[in-house]
Protein backbone atom coordinates (compact mmCIF):
# COMPACT_ATOMS: atom_id res chain seq x y z
CA UNK A 1 0.00 0.00 0.00
CA UNK A 2 1.35 3.25 -1.06
CA UNK A 3 1.59 5.61 2.04
CA UNK A 4 0.73 8.73 1.87
CA UNK A 5 0.87 9.91 5.42
CA UNK A 6 3.43 8.76 7.82
CA UNK A 7 4.03 9.65 11.51
CA UNK A 8 6.54 12.20 10.77
CA UNK A 9 4.28 13.78 8.58
CA UNK A 10 1.66 13.77 11.14
CA UNK A 11 3.95 14.97 14.26
CA UNK A 12 4.75 17.88 11.70
CA UNK A 13 1.54 18.70 10.81
CA UNK A 14 0.20 18.27 14.86
CA UNK A 15 3.47 21.11 15.40
CA UNK A 16 2.34 23.62 12.47
CA UNK A 17 -1.67 23.29 12.38
CA UNK A 18 -1.71 23.35 16.70
CA UNK A 19 1.45 23.91 17.93
CA UNK A 20 1.57 20.82 19.72
CA UNK A 21 5.06 18.66 20.18
CA UNK A 22 5.36 15.11 19.76
CA UNK A 23 8.08 12.56 18.86
CA UNK A 24 6.80 11.18 15.82
CA UNK A 25 8.06 7.84 17.21
CA UNK A 26 5.89 7.83 20.13
CA UNK A 27 2.98 8.55 18.23
CA UNK A 28 3.92 5.13 16.30
CA UNK A 29 4.70 2.86 19.30
CA UNK A 30 1.82 3.51 21.22
CA UNK A 31 -0.68 2.46 19.16
CA UNK A 32 -3.54 2.73 22.31
CA UNK A 33 -2.81 6.08 23.06
CA UNK A 34 -4.92 8.83 21.93
CA UNK A 35 -4.67 12.41 20.15
CA UNK A 36 -6.07 13.98 23.82
CA UNK A 37 -3.28 12.00 25.18
CA UNK A 38 -0.62 13.64 23.18
CA UNK A 39 -2.01 17.23 23.50
CA UNK A 40 -4.48 17.76 20.40
CA UNK A 41 -7.59 18.69 20.99
CA UNK A 42 -10.49 18.44 18.61
CA UNK A 43 -10.13 21.56 16.60
CA UNK A 44 -6.32 20.95 16.02
CA UNK A 45 -7.34 17.82 14.48
CA UNK A 46 -9.51 19.64 12.23
CA UNK A 47 -6.81 21.56 11.05
CA UNK A 48 -4.57 18.62 10.38
CA UNK A 49 -7.49 17.66 7.97
CA UNK A 50 -8.25 20.36 6.36
CA UNK A 51 -4.12 20.83 5.77
CA UNK A 52 -4.01 17.18 4.97
CA UNK A 53 -6.53 17.67 2.46
CA UNK A 54 -5.23 20.93 1.16
CA UNK A 55 -2.18 19.19 0.25
CA UNK A 56 -3.27 16.27 -1.60
CA UNK A 57 -6.03 18.29 -3.31
CA UNK A 58 -8.72 15.57 -2.60
CA UNK A 59 -10.96 14.82 0.72
CA UNK A 60 -10.33 12.37 3.19
CA UNK A 61 -14.10 12.12 4.13
CA UNK A 62 -16.26 11.34 6.81
CA UNK A 63 -14.92 10.12 10.41
CA UNK A 64 -12.02 11.74 9.91
CA UNK A 65 -12.35 14.29 12.48
CA UNK A 66 -13.48 11.92 15.25
CA UNK A 67 -10.51 9.38 15.01
CA UNK A 68 -9.45 9.21 18.67
CA UNK A 69 -5.65 7.93 17.73
CA UNK A 70 -2.95 8.77 15.28
CA UNK A 71 -2.89 5.05 14.53
CA UNK A 72 -6.99 5.04 13.83
CA UNK A 73 -6.43 8.44 11.62
CA UNK A 74 -3.12 7.26 9.85
CA UNK A 75 -4.49 3.97 8.70
CA UNK A 76 -7.82 6.01 7.50
CA UNK A 77 -6.18 8.23 6.06
CA UNK A 78 -3.72 6.50 3.83
CA UNK A 79 -6.84 4.23 3.10
CA UNK A 80 -8.85 7.12 1.94
CA UNK A 81 -6.16 8.84 -0.04
CA UNK A 82 -4.71 5.91 -2.12
CA UNK A 83 -7.83 3.68 -2.67
CA UNK A 84 -10.00 7.14 -3.24
CA UNK A 85 -12.65 5.40 -1.68
CA UNK B 1 -31.30 61.62 67.62
CA UNK B 2 -29.20 59.96 66.16
CA UNK B 3 -28.44 57.21 63.39
CA UNK B 4 -25.86 54.77 63.46
CA UNK B 5 -24.25 54.98 59.67
CA UNK B 6 -24.38 51.72 57.80
CA UNK B 7 -21.31 51.39 55.61
CA UNK B 8 -22.95 50.88 52.12
CA UNK B 9 -20.97 47.95 51.33
CA UNK B 10 -22.65 45.77 54.32
CA UNK B 11 -25.35 46.85 52.16
CA UNK B 12 -24.71 45.00 48.92
CA UNK B 13 -25.45 40.81 49.53
CA UNK B 14 -21.98 39.27 50.40
CA UNK B 15 -20.35 42.69 51.01
CA UNK B 16 -18.78 41.64 53.99
CA UNK B 17 -16.63 39.58 52.04
CA UNK B 18 -14.01 42.25 50.97
CA UNK B 19 -12.10 41.97 47.44
CA UNK B 20 -8.16 43.22 47.68
CA UNK B 21 -5.54 42.95 45.93
CA UNK B 22 -3.06 40.98 46.28
CA UNK B 23 -0.76 40.53 43.29
CA UNK B 24 -0.42 42.55 40.38
CA UNK B 25 1.19 41.34 36.45
CA UNK B 26 1.85 43.47 34.20
CA UNK B 27 2.95 43.19 30.06
CA UNK B 28 2.91 47.30 29.49
CA UNK B 29 5.12 49.51 26.78
CA UNK B 30 7.54 50.77 29.35
CA UNK B 31 7.69 47.35 31.27
CA UNK B 32 7.08 43.69 31.56
CA UNK B 33 6.39 42.96 35.38
CA UNK B 34 5.24 44.94 38.02
CA UNK B 35 9.10 46.37 39.46
CA UNK B 36 10.13 47.27 35.81
CA UNK B 37 6.71 48.61 35.01
CA UNK B 38 6.54 51.20 38.73
CA UNK B 39 10.29 51.90 37.83
CA UNK B 40 9.27 53.69 34.76
CA UNK B 41 6.29 54.75 35.68
CA UNK B 42 7.56 56.43 38.67
CA UNK B 43 10.41 58.36 36.74
CA UNK B 44 7.93 59.78 34.18
CA UNK B 45 10.32 57.29 31.17
CA UNK B 46 8.00 58.18 28.25
CA UNK B 47 7.94 54.79 25.44
CA UNK B 48 5.66 56.54 22.65
CA UNK B 49 7.49 56.04 19.23
CA UNK B 50 6.84 55.44 15.56
CA UNK B 51 4.70 52.22 15.31
CA UNK B 52 7.29 49.63 13.66
CA UNK B 53 5.10 46.60 13.48
CA UNK B 54 4.85 44.97 10.32
CA UNK B 55 2.37 46.24 7.65
CA UNK B 56 1.80 49.21 9.84
CA UNK B 57 4.42 51.73 8.77
CA UNK B 58 2.79 53.69 6.16
CA UNK B 59 -0.53 53.95 8.15
CA UNK B 60 -2.16 57.44 9.38
CA UNK B 61 -1.08 55.99 12.52
CA UNK B 62 2.22 57.08 13.16
CA UNK B 63 2.66 56.83 16.91
CA UNK B 64 1.69 54.13 19.84
CA UNK B 65 3.25 52.37 22.53
CA UNK B 66 4.56 48.85 21.63
CA UNK B 67 5.43 46.34 23.85
CA UNK B 68 8.59 45.84 22.21
CA UNK B 69 10.69 43.19 24.82
CA UNK B 70 7.77 40.59 24.70
CA UNK B 71 8.42 37.12 23.82
CA UNK B 72 5.74 34.86 22.95
CA UNK B 73 7.60 32.00 22.44
CA UNK B 74 9.40 32.67 26.19
CA UNK B 75 6.20 33.65 27.74
CA UNK B 76 3.83 30.90 26.59
CA UNK B 77 3.67 27.59 25.73
CA UNK B 78 3.89 26.97 21.81
CA UNK B 79 0.86 25.75 21.47
CA UNK B 80 -0.62 29.14 22.91
CA UNK B 81 1.56 31.09 20.34
CA UNK B 82 0.00 28.66 17.24
CA UNK B 83 -3.75 28.41 18.72
CA UNK B 84 -4.38 32.27 20.16
CA UNK B 85 -3.88 35.93 19.46
CA UNK B 86 -1.17 38.36 20.69
CA UNK B 87 -3.64 39.97 23.04
CA UNK B 88 -4.19 36.63 24.69
CA UNK B 89 -0.40 36.00 25.07
CA UNK B 90 -0.38 39.19 26.74
CA UNK B 91 -3.05 38.44 29.76
CA UNK B 92 -1.56 34.74 30.08
CA UNK B 93 1.75 36.34 30.55
CA UNK B 94 0.33 39.31 32.74
CA UNK B 95 -1.69 36.44 34.79
CA UNK B 96 1.14 34.04 35.65
CA UNK B 97 2.86 37.64 36.70
CA UNK B 98 0.13 38.39 38.88
CA UNK B 99 -0.16 34.92 40.25
CA UNK B 100 3.58 34.55 40.93
CA UNK B 101 3.62 38.41 42.49
CA UNK B 102 0.49 36.99 44.77
CA UNK B 103 2.48 34.26 45.83
CA UNK B 104 -0.83 32.27 45.14
CA UNK B 105 -1.02 28.04 45.23
CA UNK B 106 -4.08 27.77 42.85
CA UNK B 107 -3.47 23.73 42.89
CA UNK B 108 -4.82 23.37 46.40
CA UNK B 109 -7.98 23.69 47.07
CA UNK B 110 -11.17 23.53 45.28
CA UNK B 111 -10.92 24.86 41.71
CA UNK B 112 -14.42 26.25 41.72
CA UNK B 113 -13.31 29.02 44.22
CA UNK B 114 -11.00 30.42 41.69
CA UNK B 115 -12.24 32.76 38.66
CA UNK B 116 -11.32 35.00 35.71
CA UNK B 117 -12.38 38.10 34.47
CA UNK B 118 -11.15 39.95 31.49
CA UNK B 119 -12.42 42.65 29.58
CA UNK B 120 -11.80 43.35 25.77
CA UNK B 121 -12.24 45.90 23.21
CA UNK B 122 -11.22 44.15 20.11
CA UNK B 123 -10.51 40.64 20.40
CA UNK B 124 -7.61 39.17 18.58
CA UNK B 125 -7.52 41.59 15.30
CA UNK B 126 -3.58 40.20 14.07
CA UNK B 127 -4.82 36.82 14.40
CA UNK B 128 -8.73 37.36 12.36
CA UNK B 129 -6.84 38.77 9.88
CA UNK B 130 -4.79 36.13 9.04
CA UNK B 131 -7.02 33.99 8.94
CA UNK B 132 -9.46 36.42 6.92
CA UNK B 133 -6.78 36.62 4.46
CA UNK B 134 -6.27 33.08 4.04
CA UNK B 135 -10.28 33.15 3.59
CA UNK B 136 -10.33 35.24 0.51
CA UNK B 137 -7.09 34.55 -0.85
CA UNK B 138 -7.04 30.91 -0.98
CA UNK B 139 -10.92 29.77 0.54
CA UNK B 140 -12.72 28.53 3.40
CA UNK B 141 -10.91 25.16 3.68
CA UNK B 142 -7.23 27.47 4.20
CA UNK B 143 -9.29 28.85 7.71
CA UNK B 144 -7.54 27.21 10.79
CA UNK B 145 -9.85 26.27 12.71
CA UNK B 146 -8.59 27.82 15.85
CA UNK B 147 -10.32 31.13 14.21
CA UNK B 148 -13.25 30.02 15.82
CA UNK B 149 -11.46 30.72 19.16
CA UNK B 150 -8.27 33.11 18.91
CA UNK B 151 -10.48 36.53 17.92
CA UNK B 152 -13.25 36.18 20.39
CA UNK B 153 -13.24 38.57 23.36
CA UNK B 154 -13.56 36.01 25.05
CA UNK B 155 -10.23 34.38 24.24
CA UNK B 156 -8.14 35.58 26.73
CA UNK B 157 -10.19 34.39 29.72
CA UNK B 158 -11.04 31.11 28.47
CA UNK B 159 -7.49 30.31 27.77
CA UNK B 160 -6.03 31.58 31.45
CA UNK B 161 -8.72 29.62 33.00
CA UNK B 162 -8.44 26.63 30.92
CA UNK B 163 -4.82 26.51 31.78
CA UNK B 164 -4.98 27.15 35.40
CA UNK B 165 -7.79 25.16 35.88
CA UNK B 166 -9.92 27.50 37.45
CA UNK B 167 -13.75 26.97 37.17
CA UNK B 168 -14.89 29.36 39.11
CA UNK B 169 -16.47 32.50 38.45
CA UNK B 170 -15.86 33.41 34.73
CA UNK B 171 -16.72 36.34 32.51
CA UNK B 172 -15.49 38.55 29.82
CA UNK B 173 -16.70 42.46 29.34
CA UNK B 174 -16.89 43.06 25.88
CA UNK B 175 -16.82 46.57 26.08
CA UNK B 176 -14.62 49.91 25.66
CA UNK B 177 -11.93 51.51 27.70
CA UNK B 178 -14.10 51.55 30.61
CA UNK B 179 -14.66 47.91 30.69
CA UNK B 180 -11.17 47.48 32.71
CA UNK B 181 -12.46 49.44 35.74
CA UNK B 182 -16.00 47.36 35.01
CA UNK B 183 -13.95 43.94 34.99
CA UNK B 184 -12.41 44.58 38.22
CA UNK B 185 -15.95 45.05 39.93
CA UNK B 186 -16.75 42.23 38.37
CA UNK B 187 -14.28 40.22 39.32
CA UNK B 188 -15.31 41.65 42.93
CA UNK B 189 -18.92 40.24 42.42
CA UNK B 190 -17.31 36.79 41.97
CA UNK B 191 -15.76 37.49 45.57
CA UNK B 192 -18.76 38.82 47.03
CA UNK B 193 -20.57 35.33 45.95
CA UNK B 194 -17.99 33.06 47.25
CA UNK B 195 -15.07 32.93 45.44
CA UNK B 196 -11.56 32.84 46.85
CA UNK B 197 -9.85 34.35 44.23
CA UNK B 198 -9.97 35.96 41.13
CA UNK B 199 -7.81 36.92 38.47
CA UNK B 200 -8.94 39.82 36.76
CA UNK B 201 -7.60 42.91 34.22
CA UNK B 202 -6.96 43.23 30.16
CA UNK B 203 -4.64 43.39 27.78
CA UNK B 204 -5.01 44.25 23.68
CA UNK B 205 -3.08 43.84 20.69
CA UNK B 206 -4.56 46.72 18.50
CA UNK B 207 -1.30 46.99 16.75
CA UNK B 208 -1.52 45.41 13.74
CA UNK B 209 -2.85 46.47 10.29
CA UNK B 210 -6.29 45.52 10.25
CA UNK B 211 -6.65 46.50 14.07
CA UNK B 212 -5.06 49.71 12.99
CA UNK B 213 -6.86 50.79 10.09
CA UNK B 214 -10.17 49.71 12.32
CA UNK B 215 -9.05 52.87 14.69
CA UNK B 216 -8.48 54.95 12.13
CA UNK B 217 -12.30 55.83 12.21
CA UNK B 218 -11.70 57.11 15.39
CA UNK B 219 -11.83 61.13 15.51
CA UNK B 220 -10.05 60.91 18.67
CA UNK B 221 -7.07 59.09 17.64
CA UNK B 222 -3.93 61.55 17.07
CA UNK B 223 -2.32 61.48 13.76
CA UNK B 224 1.01 63.39 15.03
CA UNK B 225 3.90 61.77 13.95
CA UNK B 226 6.10 63.12 16.76
CA UNK B 227 6.33 61.07 19.44
CA UNK B 228 6.82 63.54 22.18
CA UNK B 229 3.79 65.79 20.85
CA UNK B 230 1.27 62.89 20.04
CA UNK B 231 -0.81 62.46 23.25
CA UNK B 232 -1.31 65.57 25.24
CA UNK B 233 -3.97 65.94 27.68
CA UNK B 234 -4.81 68.91 29.53
CA UNK B 235 -3.30 70.93 27.27
CA UNK B 236 -3.47 73.28 24.58
CA UNK B 237 -1.65 71.45 22.48
CA UNK B 238 -3.61 68.66 22.98
CA UNK B 239 -4.80 66.57 19.31
CA UNK B 240 -5.87 63.29 20.06
CA UNK B 241 -4.65 59.98 22.25
CA UNK B 242 -1.80 57.12 20.99
CA UNK B 243 -3.04 53.93 21.20
CA UNK B 244 -0.89 51.24 23.21
CA UNK B 245 -0.45 47.38 23.63
CA UNK B 246 -0.44 45.44 26.44
CA UNK B 247 -2.63 45.51 30.03
CA UNK B 248 -2.37 43.81 33.36
CA UNK B 249 -3.67 41.30 35.15
CA UNK B 250 -4.54 41.41 38.82
CA UNK B 251 -5.20 38.89 41.84
CA UNK B 252 -8.26 39.81 43.64
CA UNK B 253 -8.36 37.83 46.84
CA UNK B 254 -11.32 37.89 49.77
CA UNK B 255 -9.12 40.37 52.55
CA UNK B 256 -9.60 37.08 55.17
CA UNK B 257 -8.51 34.05 52.61
CA UNK B 258 -5.65 36.78 52.02
CA UNK B 259 -4.70 36.95 55.97
CA UNK B 260 -5.09 33.10 56.23
CA UNK B 261 -2.03 32.68 54.19
CA UNK B 262 -0.06 35.14 55.59
CA UNK B 263 -0.62 37.87 52.78
CA UNK B 264 -1.05 41.38 53.70
CA UNK B 265 -3.97 42.98 51.66
CA UNK B 266 -2.54 45.58 49.09
CA UNK B 267 -5.41 47.42 48.75
CA UNK B 268 -9.40 47.63 49.01
CA UNK B 269 -11.78 47.79 46.01
CA UNK B 270 -13.61 50.01 48.14
CA UNK B 271 -16.42 51.96 45.26
CA UNK B 272 -17.33 51.54 41.58
CA UNK B 273 -19.80 52.47 39.48
CA UNK B 274 -20.36 53.03 36.03
CA UNK B 275 -22.42 55.62 33.40
CA UNK B 276 -23.12 55.47 29.96
CA UNK B 277 -23.57 59.29 28.11
CA UNK B 278 -22.92 58.30 24.67
CA UNK B 279 -21.48 59.48 21.80
CA UNK B 280 -22.68 62.21 20.89
CA UNK B 281 -20.00 64.84 22.04
CA UNK B 282 -17.76 64.53 24.94
CA UNK B 283 -19.22 67.73 26.99
CA UNK B 284 -21.88 64.80 28.21
CA UNK B 285 -19.12 62.92 29.95
CA UNK B 286 -18.40 65.44 32.68
CA UNK B 287 -22.04 64.38 34.32
CA UNK B 288 -21.05 60.81 33.47
CA UNK B 289 -17.75 60.77 34.89
CA UNK B 290 -19.09 63.03 38.03
CA UNK B 291 -21.63 60.81 38.70
CA UNK B 292 -19.81 57.56 38.88
CA UNK B 293 -17.40 59.07 40.96
CA UNK B 294 -19.71 60.29 43.45
CA UNK B 295 -21.80 57.14 43.22
CA UNK B 296 -18.31 54.83 43.91
CA UNK B 297 -17.36 57.50 46.84
CA UNK B 298 -20.84 56.75 48.20
CA UNK B 299 -20.19 52.67 47.88
CA UNK B 300 -16.61 52.84 49.38
CA UNK B 301 -18.15 55.09 52.13
CA UNK B 302 -15.79 57.70 51.19
CA UNK B 303 -15.81 61.32 50.95
CA UNK B 304 -14.40 63.27 48.99
CA UNK B 305 -11.93 65.16 51.41
CA UNK B 306 -10.67 61.53 51.19
CA UNK B 307 -9.36 61.70 48.14
CA UNK B 308 -5.80 61.95 48.19
CA UNK B 309 -4.65 61.56 44.37
CA UNK B 310 -6.94 60.55 41.50
CA UNK B 311 -5.61 58.42 38.15
CA UNK B 312 -7.68 60.74 35.15
CA UNK B 313 -8.77 59.66 32.33
CA UNK B 314 -7.13 62.09 30.37
CA UNK B 315 -8.33 61.25 26.70
CA UNK B 316 -6.17 64.17 24.80
CA UNK B 317 -9.17 65.42 23.06
CA UNK B 318 -9.67 69.62 24.35
CA UNK B 319 -13.58 68.54 25.00
CA UNK B 320 -13.07 65.93 26.86
CA UNK B 321 -10.26 66.75 29.11
CA UNK B 322 -12.52 69.93 29.63
CA UNK B 323 -15.45 67.54 30.72
CA UNK B 324 -13.25 65.72 33.00
CA UNK B 325 -11.67 68.71 34.43
CA UNK B 326 -14.88 69.92 35.21
CA UNK B 327 -16.44 66.88 36.46
CA UNK B 328 -13.40 66.59 38.80
CA UNK B 329 -14.38 69.99 39.88
CA UNK B 330 -18.25 68.82 40.38
CA UNK B 331 -16.66 66.19 42.50
CA UNK B 332 -14.08 67.14 44.68
CA UNK B 333 -15.66 70.72 44.88
CA UNK B 334 -12.37 73.63 46.43
CA UNK B 335 -10.12 70.95 47.16
CA UNK B 336 -9.67 70.26 43.36
CA UNK B 337 -6.99 72.42 43.55
CA UNK B 338 -5.56 70.66 46.46
CA UNK B 339 -5.43 66.82 44.69
CA UNK B 340 -2.57 65.74 42.70
CA UNK B 341 -4.39 64.21 39.54
CA UNK B 342 -1.76 62.36 37.31
CA UNK B 343 -2.03 60.29 33.90
CA UNK B 344 0.98 58.32 33.91
CA UNK B 345 -0.65 56.67 30.44
CA UNK B 346 0.68 59.89 28.01
CA UNK B 347 4.04 57.83 28.49
CA UNK B 348 3.17 54.53 27.35
CA UNK B 349 -0.47 55.21 25.15
CA UNK B 350 -4.10 53.87 25.99
CA UNK B 351 -4.23 50.28 25.85
CA UNK B 352 -8.33 49.85 25.57
CA UNK B 353 -9.64 47.95 28.02
CA UNK B 354 -6.05 47.46 29.39
CA UNK B 355 -4.99 51.25 30.38
CA UNK B 356 -7.42 51.81 33.29
CA UNK B 357 -6.29 47.97 34.64
CA UNK B 358 -2.77 49.77 34.49
CA UNK B 359 -3.66 52.79 35.95
CA UNK B 360 -5.43 50.69 38.72
CA UNK B 361 -1.82 48.45 39.09
CA UNK B 362 -0.11 51.91 39.30
CA UNK B 363 -2.33 53.08 41.76
CA UNK B 364 -1.66 50.23 44.20
CA UNK B 365 1.93 50.56 43.61
CA UNK B 366 1.59 54.34 44.29
CA UNK B 367 -0.18 54.00 47.88
CA UNK B 368 2.89 51.58 48.63
CA UNK B 369 5.48 53.75 48.04
CA UNK B 370 3.21 57.27 49.11
CA UNK B 371 4.76 58.88 45.23
CA UNK B 372 2.10 60.00 42.80
CA UNK B 373 4.35 59.37 39.60
CA UNK B 374 3.83 62.29 36.74
CA UNK B 375 2.60 62.69 33.47
CA UNK B 376 5.54 62.01 31.05
CA UNK B 377 5.70 64.81 27.90
CA UNK B 378 2.76 67.05 29.27
CA UNK B 379 4.41 70.54 30.47
CA UNK B 380 1.76 73.17 30.19
CA UNK B 381 -1.33 72.34 31.69
CA UNK B 382 -4.15 74.42 30.39
CA UNK B 383 -7.24 73.36 33.00
CA UNK B 384 -7.53 74.30 36.85
CA UNK B 385 -6.27 70.92 37.65
CA UNK B 386 -3.01 70.38 40.07
CA UNK B 387 -1.80 67.78 37.27
CA UNK B 388 1.43 66.19 38.44
CA UNK B 389 4.26 66.52 35.72
CA UNK B 390 7.71 66.90 35.13
CA UNK B 391 8.66 64.41 38.35
CA UNK B 392 6.92 62.24 40.63
CA UNK B 393 5.64 63.78 43.72
CA UNK B 394 5.59 62.61 47.49
CA UNK B 395 2.46 62.20 49.13
CA UNK B 396 0.50 59.86 51.93
CA UNK B 397 -1.57 58.15 49.85
CA UNK B 398 -4.43 56.38 51.65
CA UNK B 399 -7.27 56.91 49.19
CA UNK B 400 -7.24 56.88 45.29
CA UNK B 401 -9.94 57.59 42.59
CA UNK B 402 -9.41 55.82 39.17
CA UNK B 403 -11.38 57.29 36.30
CA UNK B 404 -11.94 55.62 32.91
CA UNK B 405 -14.21 56.20 29.83
CA UNK B 406 -14.48 54.15 26.81
CA UNK B 407 -14.75 55.90 22.56
CA UNK B 408 -18.63 54.56 22.85
CA UNK B 409 -19.83 56.27 25.86
CA UNK B 410 -18.92 54.68 29.30
CA UNK B 411 -17.49 56.12 32.31
CA UNK B 412 -16.74 54.31 35.19
CA UNK B 413 -14.58 55.02 38.54
CA UNK B 414 -12.75 53.11 41.07
CA UNK B 415 -11.56 53.88 44.53
CA UNK B 416 -9.09 52.40 46.16
CA UNK B 417 -7.98 52.01 49.85
CA UNK B 418 -4.35 51.32 50.91
CA UNK B 419 -3.69 47.90 52.58
CA UNK B 420 -7.37 46.41 53.78
CA UNK B 421 -8.43 50.03 54.03
CA UNK B 422 -8.93 50.30 57.69
CA UNK B 423 -5.89 53.36 58.16
CA UNK B 424 -8.34 55.83 57.44
CA UNK B 425 -7.68 59.61 58.78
Amino acid sequence: MNQVLTFDELAALMQSCAGVAVDSRELENRPAATFEEFGLDSLGLLGVVAALENRHGAPIGPGAESCRTPHEFVALANNRLTTGV
Amino acid sequence: MSSQRVPSSRRVPGGHRRAVVTGIGVVAPNGIGADAFWKATREGVAVLDRVSREGCEDLPLRVAGEVRGFDAQEAVETRFTVQTDRFTHFAMAAADLALADARLDTTGGSPFDLGVVTAAGSGGGEFGQRELQQLWGKGPRFVGPYQSIAWFYAASTGQISIRGGFKGPCGVLADDEAGGLDAIAHARRGIRRGARAMVVGAAEAPLAPYSAVCQLGYQELSRSADPARAYLPFTADACGFAPAEGGGMLVLEEESAARERGIEPRALIAGHAATFTGTDGWQRSREGLAHAARAALQEADCVPEEIDAVFADALGVPEADRAEALALADVLGPRISLVPVTAPKTGIGRTYCGGPVLDVATAVLAMESGVVPPTPNVVDVSHDLDLVTRTARLAELRTVLVLSRGLMGCNAALVLRRGGGTDRP
